[in-house]
């Protein structure tokens, strides 16, 4: 199929069209919920790398995006640092710390790693608490701007911007032997070693990629709400991730960024119904789960693509398997 | 190919693992020529797939050594063993069940940085050809029969390119018309020069290819020769109808 023009690509070419241009048609208070969908964008696009591409389910993914906030903001509060030069080092910084986490998970998968990195992401939520003099804890730290003037439009082309050439970079590592490599250690990390694959490597690899890219939407987010506080690192806030990467379509990165604007839009259009728009994003969760364990958004690709299965199969034809980006099955 | 003629390919030293109270294999050492085939049996708990995982590099041995023509590869981790030349298959498939049966193959190819996709994928056609899988190549792994899996396996270990091949109960669970195409690649493999162990409870099959046959019982080696004596051991006899102190009066 290669070479050949795909319906799906039409559809994601219209997507990012449609993106650019709805600052254009919509007002500012969605101009600004679109900035933030942004932000959860490169969250859920860059947890599907790891965990659904690379199988390493990590509840830290909001920790790296506060420690990117934070840093940033401190690094130019406290040092007066400019931002050029603030944002890259706390990436940076973040790289190095997700390295570190990686080493420390190595051994660890399934419910452990999840346990393990949910109590790190907690860890990190109490020093934010804490560290009173450092961060003003609950307070919350008051950060400096990126634009002059009061409009969001200037962030809200950024955050497309990042998102897209997030996804482009992270394509772009996914299209190497690399991305090979990451699904053969998620499927089974012992057959990948004795297939001679360093996994180790790859582990750190994907996660220093992940924390870099976590924090980059944790400065982006900093420097456009203005204000940041430990909220960002509490579960309710992490399982928003989840649900966008799997509504979307946890082993698709362009889904995870549809999974992500749907549900941060769908939780603004719903605001008037209080919590209970959770409960309701919570069933749409569980119905997806159900009926599309990919996400909606490769069934839409394949839909378009004329690759659709009958529903509830879960076998593939194996005379016509297509080929895809991969299809979410529940670890047994 | 630098070695005198008489220095092993292969030599296991008195390896040692145990976990915690358990031995799993004591004081074994055995020594493989290039290009030999030789069965391991024993029966259930006697340590071969300890054994297979210690030379494979899955695991670590308390004590030993693992020689690979000339170089000692302990504590290796599992992957450079793998370079280094070790490929293996194991007792329950292990496959990248949601990759597809040519992704499955291209794995072990792309680890060398100087191969291309391109090459990787047209050596699994040959590995394909080799195993009769050309038109499973898209189909998912997990969607293949049980010894369709065994069979991608035996071709994913294939692709490393390997000097030393450890299959870890080929046979077992296998359609009996797919053991007899089993049997004979591991034939064609053993007199294409492959150095091979071959784990199996199916003493039958084991004896129809190997001509060498290593015994284990509770983690020690018993016997070691040609198949036709070891099997009429009483020594063997007695570890297989599991009367444990005959086999401890042995060793």
């Amino acid at each position: 199929m290669h070479g050949t023009f795909r319906r799906s690509h039409g559809l994601r070419a219209l997507l990012l069209f449609a993106a650019a241009a709805a600052p254009f048609v919509a007002g500012p208070y969605w101009v600004h919920v679109g900035a933030l969908a942004w932000y959860y964008a490169l969250l859920a696009a860059s947890w599907a790398l790891l965990a659904g591409y690379a199988g390493q389910f990590s509840f830290a993914h909001v920790a790296f995006a506060a420690l990117g906030g934070y840093s940033s903001a401190l690094l130019t509060l406290r040092f007066g640092l400019p931002v050029a030069l603030s944002i890259p080092l706390t990436v940076i910084l973040a790289m190095v710390l997700g390295a570190l986490m990686g080493a420390l998970v190595l051994r660890l998968s399934g419910p452990y790693l999840a346990l393990f990195t949910l109590a790190i992401a907690e860890i990190f939520r109490l020093m934010l608490v804490a560290e009173e003099d450092v961060t003003r804890g609950s307070l919350g730290l008051q950060v400096p701007g990126l634009f002059s003037g009061g409009s969001d439009v200037p962030y809200y082309y950024l955050g497309l911007g990042l998102v897209v050439l997030a996804l482009l970079a992270m394509n772009g590592l996914l299209a190497t032997r690399v991305g090979l490599f990451l699904r053969a250690i998620r499927e089974d990390e012992h057959a990948a070693q004795a297939s001679g694959v360093n996994t180790t490597l790859h582990k750190i690899v994907v996660f220093v990629t992940t924390a870099g890219l976590a924090a980059l939407a944790g400065t982006y987010y900093g420097h456009f709400v203005g204000i940041l506080s430990p909220n960002m690192v509490i579960i309710p806030e992490m399982g928003l991730v989840v649900a966008m990467a799997v509504i979307g379509g946890i082993e698709s990165l362009p889904g995870a960024v549809v999974g992500a604007a749907i549900v941060y839009g769908l939780s603004e259009i719903l605001r008037e119904y209080g919590e209970w728009r959770f409960v309701l994003l919570g069933l749409a969760l569980i119905v997806v789960q159900r009926f599309a364990q990919n996400g909606l958004f490769p069934m839409v690709e394949r839909y378009l693509d004329g690759r659709v299965a009958p529903p509830g199969k879960s076998r593939v034809d194996i005379e016509n398997v297509p080929k895809m980006e991969g299809e979410y099955v529940k670890p047994s | 190919m630098s070695n005198p003629p008489e220095a092993p390919y292969f030599a296991a030293r008195t390896l040692h693992k145990h976990f915690g109270g358990i031995v799993a294999v004591e004081e074994l050492s055995a020594e493989l020529r290039r290009g030999e085939i030789v069965g391991l049996i024993g029966p259930n708990g006697s340590g071969k797939t300890t054994t297979i995982n210690l030379v494979a590099g899955a695991l670590r041995p308390d004590s030993g050594s693992i020689m690979l023509d000339g170089r000692d590869i302990v504590g290796m981790p599992a992957h450079a063993f793998a370079r280094a030349g070790v490929g293996r298959t194991f007792q329950v498939p292990r496959l990248f069940k949601r990759m597809t049966v040519i992704e499955n193959l291209i794995v072990p190819a792309l680890i060398d940085a100087r191969t291309s996709r391109r090459q990787a994928e047209a050596r699994a056609r040959e590995t394909l050809a080799f195993v009769r899988f050309e038109h499973l190549a898209n189909a998912y792994a997990r969607t293949l029969s049980g010894g369709q899996q065994k069979l991608l396996e035996l071709g994913r270990a294939l692709m490393l390119r390997p000097s030393l091949l450890l299959l870890d109960e080929p046979f077992a669970g296998v359609h009996p018309r797919l053991l007899e195409q089993i049997v004979e690649h591991i034939r064609t493999l053993s007199a294409q020069g492959y150095t091979i162990v071959l784990v199996d409870h199916n003493l039958d099959a084991v004896r129809s290819v190997v001509r060498r046959t290593l015994v284990m019982a509770r983690g020690r080696k018993i016997a070691d020769g040609p198949s036709e004596e070891v099997l009429r051991d009483p020594v063997v006899i007695r570890a297989y109808t599991g009367t444990r102190k005959a086999v401890e009066g042995h060793s």
